[in-house]
């Protein structure tokens, strides 16, 4: 007994030796060298296109995996954000187009290896490419807005060379390589993990990775926290500045603020427009604060319902809304304001999404009313989501305030984010505000994804046959001139018929350390580790 | 005495425990089943599908949608769900988790240590504090002591655990920063000791890393306090009216008369006494602590049962949800039934019945 004893203690003191070394090794690192990042979600998946990837998985993908290209980063004033006109290679060190615009040519990086020190071969290349339009993920449906569908338009043309071929010269087929869903994948080594009831092993990727990107995933607990090291065998571009990446979970949003105020963690996003407003106050942390280019907050109306089936009903609720206030109360006017626009009928450029023309004008309103056959209005309700309610609830409150002038009796109800999407997705609320995001801030992209088809993403189920056909030929259009008045023309319809309220587009403000510098407004609203540094 | 007035069994007095101890888990079965049943049907009955809500991913549509809801296996008849659920339960299986992407399993046992080590110590801060304060109140009632015992019981129940929480995180982390960062079970930079049980406090004790015990308890104070500030009442309250009781009761009286001394009658003869209520209660304040530490569980990062049931059901995720109660319901009938063979221990009258 004494005997057995002392073998479990034995046991206990390897296995704390076993445990000991990664972290003795780690502690070697300084903390100046180590990014401590804290965010209320969690990593909930390595390979981002399992279906119910977190934005924070998104964003760690782009960290571990390399795509074949990647979009370039402007300054936007005194800050970085990215650009999806300028692509460059990321695991492919050229891009060729053909002149048709119908072929690329992606040669693969000399000497680009995996994680597990394996060369990147043009077989991983095609079956990484032929698994984001084949497996059961997210992918495939993200591709297909590029024409990308099928694996007989992946070829190997060489040794380290591989084709890329569309039907049509898709004006997006280049931007959706660039996309966290395209990641490139150690095929032999995520092959070995395959199973028949699941080929592109999907479940394997999830809690595994088989990557050859920037950073090394040391330690993922799902929930909790994601360790990254950095790859000083990358070459996909400059060396990150930070050797160790600490992903962390910390629900409380008042906690992490005052992590980072406090210097014990070095970057938070997605914090309260209240909390930023006063640490950037205080001044003990940078705040980079920067409108989200590609995204929108907006106020839905179901154009399939009566009464929002009358546009004089909608154009009615759009001259009724406190836009001014609604900012102000919502988000303390930190973001970019998308109403108040002083064109009438063209839009000056064919930029979206851009200040629409709509002013607070009750009289005009009620006048419409009138014309509409509801002169004395009608009861609507107004949905809003919990997991928004933040900025949400003031609104909502103002909406009722200003409608209620106009004889339009509005009730709010607030819902459970699942039971909010169920209700967008079935197309059972009538009128709602909800935020979105377009990866790939086209125009003709935005209005394809936002405004035609019966999708969820059509948040006022609009069904115009100009927007349809003209999103259909914009897709593929390769004169620039005839691209610009494509895209105006499309704004200028949505100005008239309002099938949806644009609000304005939100900050995306970052809270960190004062001496981590680079960091970039992403299109998936994350950060990406490998452009900071401490200065 | 029991063992006189009753025929010893055969097996002996712990035989008899253990078959006692035997009946109660199996008469707990349909129980647990009917509870399960329960909370299958009732995630379901919610509103909320959670195939919409994880296929979220842009442009993802209608054929998304249903290949997530064939993944969770919510495109079968009701009935049908429910049986391979229950076939898989008897097999262990929880199912998996859409929101953390593990199964139910892995993440209930990975998370009830950090949720059990929490509220074990917060029962124990509780009831440190509130035995010795119910006893002063008890033997002073209508003192200045009483009423300001009466006060600390009250402000504890008053404010709800995120409050006092993030006000224990903005006076001893913010302000003072003599509270490590309140993120969790350890610091982040320390080294995380072996997994062994699960309890960071017990498995930094076996490995003899001191420090690193010192740190993990370091971590555990704010949170613990926070729970332990809010079931101080009915702990307290209780020790100090079962006391009363039993301070007015004929054989303390004796004891006075025979002139033994005040520390031996109060600890030996009343308290011993007066502790059986107080043990009821702290079975159910356990129970009801495990679960409804969720705010605290939050505020202070701390990764355990309750925030990711809540996460889940948010998101109307059902698999964790479901495993989630029927490990609180089987927790339910372990902690009674420990509370019953403490029974025994303290009044030798009672047995586990």
């Amino acid at each position: 007994m004494e005997f057995n004893r002392r073998q479990g203690l034995a046991a206990a003191g390897g296995l704390a030796m076993g445990a000991a070394l990664p972290a003795g090794e780690a502690s070697a690192q300084t903390r100046a060298e180590t990014l401590r990042y804290v965010t209320g979600n969690t990593v909930n998946s390595l390979d981002p296109s399992v279906p119910g990837s977190t934005r924070e998985s998104f964003g760690l993908s782009m960290n571990v995996y390399d795509r074949l290209a990647a979009f370039g980063r402007k300054r936007l004033g005194d800050n970085w954000v990215f650009d999806h006109n300028d692509i460059r290679g990321e695991l492919a060190e050229r891009i060729d187009r053909s002149p048709d615009g119908r072929t690329f040519t992606f040669h693969i990086r000399q000497g680009a290896t995996w994680h597990d020190g394996t060369p990147v071969t043009a077989e991983d290349v095609k079956w990484s490419l032929d698994r984001a339009v084949s497996a059961r993920s997210l992918a495939p449906p993200q591709m297909s807005t590029g024409s990308i569908t099928s694996p007989d338009q992946f070829r190997i043309a060489g040794p380290r060379v591989v084709e890329m071929m569309v039907e049509r010269p898709d004006r997006l087929a280049l931007s959706n390589m660039c996309v966290p869903y395209a990641i490139m994948i150690n095929s032999t080594l995520a092959k070995r993990h395959a199973t028949t009831d699941d080929p592109w092993a999907l479940n394997w990727l999830k809690d595994n990775s088989a990557a050859g990107g920037a950073y090394i995933v040391e330690q993922h607990r799902p929930g909790t926290q994601t360790i990254l090291r950095r790859n000083d065998n990358w070459r996909g571009g400059a060396q990150p500045g930070f050797r160790r990446v600490i992903v962390q979970t910390v629900p409380e949003v008042a906690t992490r603020a005052n992590l980072v105020e406090r210097g014990d963690a070095d970057l938070s996003i997605d914090l309260q427009p209240s909390d930023v407003a006063a640490l950037a106050q205080r001044g003990r942390v940078k705040v980079v604060s920067v409108p989200q280019t590609n995204g929108f907050t907006h106020i839905s109306m179901n154009n399939t319902m009566a009464p929002f089936d009358d546009v004089k009903v909608r154009q009615a609720i759009a001259a009724a809304l406190p836009y001014q206030d609604m900012f102000q109360a919502a988000l303390f006017s930190r973001g970019r304001a998308l109403f108040g626009a002083d064109w009438t009928t063209t839009p000056p450029n064919s930029d979206f999404p851009q200040p629409m023309p709509l002013h607070t004008n009750l009289e005009r309103a009620r006048e419409l009313l009138r014309e509409s056959g509801h002169p004395n209005g009608f009861s609507t309700t107004f949905t809003i989501g919990t997991g928004v309610s933040a900025w949400a609830e003031p609104m909502a409150a103002l909406i009722k305030e200003s409608l209620a002038r106009i004889n339009i009796n509005v009730d709010i109800r607030k819902l459970p984010d699942a039971q909010f999407n169920t209700g967008q997705a079935e197309r059972t609320l009538p009128f709602y505000t909800e935020g979105g995001t377009a990866w790939l801030p086209a125009p003709d992209y935005f209005f394809r994804l936002y405004f035609t088809r019966p999708q969820r993403w059509n948040f006022a189920s609009f069904n115009n046959e100009e927007i349809n056909a003209l999103t259909r030929e914009a897709q593929f259009e390769t004169d620039a001139a005839k691209y610009d008045a494509a895209c105006k023309r499309m704004i200028e319809i949505l100005a008239a018929e309002v099938p949806l309220i644009l609000a304005w587009q939100p900050l995306h403000e970052a809270v960190m350390a004062r001496n981590v510098d680079g960091y970039t407004y992403w299109f998936y609203r994350q950060a990406d580790f490998r452009d900071l540094k401490r200065v | 005495m029991s063992e006189i007035a009753q025929p010893a069994p055969r097996g002996g007095k712990w035989g008899a425990v253990g078959r006692r101890v035997g009946v109660r888990l199996l008469s707990a079965v349909p129980a647990l089943f009917g509870v399960l049943v329960f909370t299958f049907l009732l995630m379901r009955v919610l509103p909320g599908d959670p195939a919409v809500f994880f296929a979220a991913g842009a442009n993802a549509g209608q054929a998304e949608i249903d290949m997530v809801r064939e993944q969770m296996g919510l495109d079968r008849p009701m009935h049908e769900q429910l049986v391979r659920y229950l076939w898989d339960i008897t097999r262990g299986n929880l199912g998996n988790s859409m929101t953390t992407g593990q199964p139910v399993r892995t993440d209930l046992v990975e998370r009830l240590p950090a949720s059990l080590e929490l509220t074990f110590s917060a029962l124990l801060l509780a009831l440190s504090l509130a035995l010795p304060l119910g006893i002063v109140a008890a033997l002073r009632p209508g003192t200045v002591v009483d009423h300001v015992v009466r006060f600390l019981c009250t402000l504890g129940v008053c404010v709800p655990t995120f409050v006092s929480g993030l006000l224990l995180i903005y006076v001893f982390y913010y302000l003072l920063a003599w509270a490590p960062d309140p993120t969790g079970r350890l610091d982040i930079f320390a080294a995380t000791p072996p997994e062994i049980t699960g309890f960071l406090l017990i498995d930094f004790a076996l490995v003899g890393d001191w420090e690193g015990w010192r740190a993990a308890a370091g971590q555990l104070i704010l949170p613990a306090s926070t729970m332990a500030l809010f079931v101080l009442a009915p702990l307290a309250r209780m020790t100090r009216a079962s006391m009363l009781a039993v301070l007015g009761s004929d054989f303390v009286r004796t004891a006075k008369s025979l002139g033994l001394s005040n520390w031996r009658i109060i600890v030996v003869y009343a308290l011993r006494n007066a502790l059986l209520p107080v043990l009821t209660i702290s079975g159910i304040v356990f129970s009801t602590m495990l679960g409804a530490n969720v705010l605290v569980e939050k505020v202070f990062s701390w990764p355990g049962v309750a925030s990711y049931a809540l996460d889940a059901l948010l998101a109307s995720d059902y698999a964790p949800v479901q495993g989630f109660v029927l490990l609180m319901a089987t927790i339910f009938v372990m902690v009674n039934l420990l509370i019953d063979i403490l029974y025994g221990v303290a009044d030798p009258r009672a047995s586990v019945a």
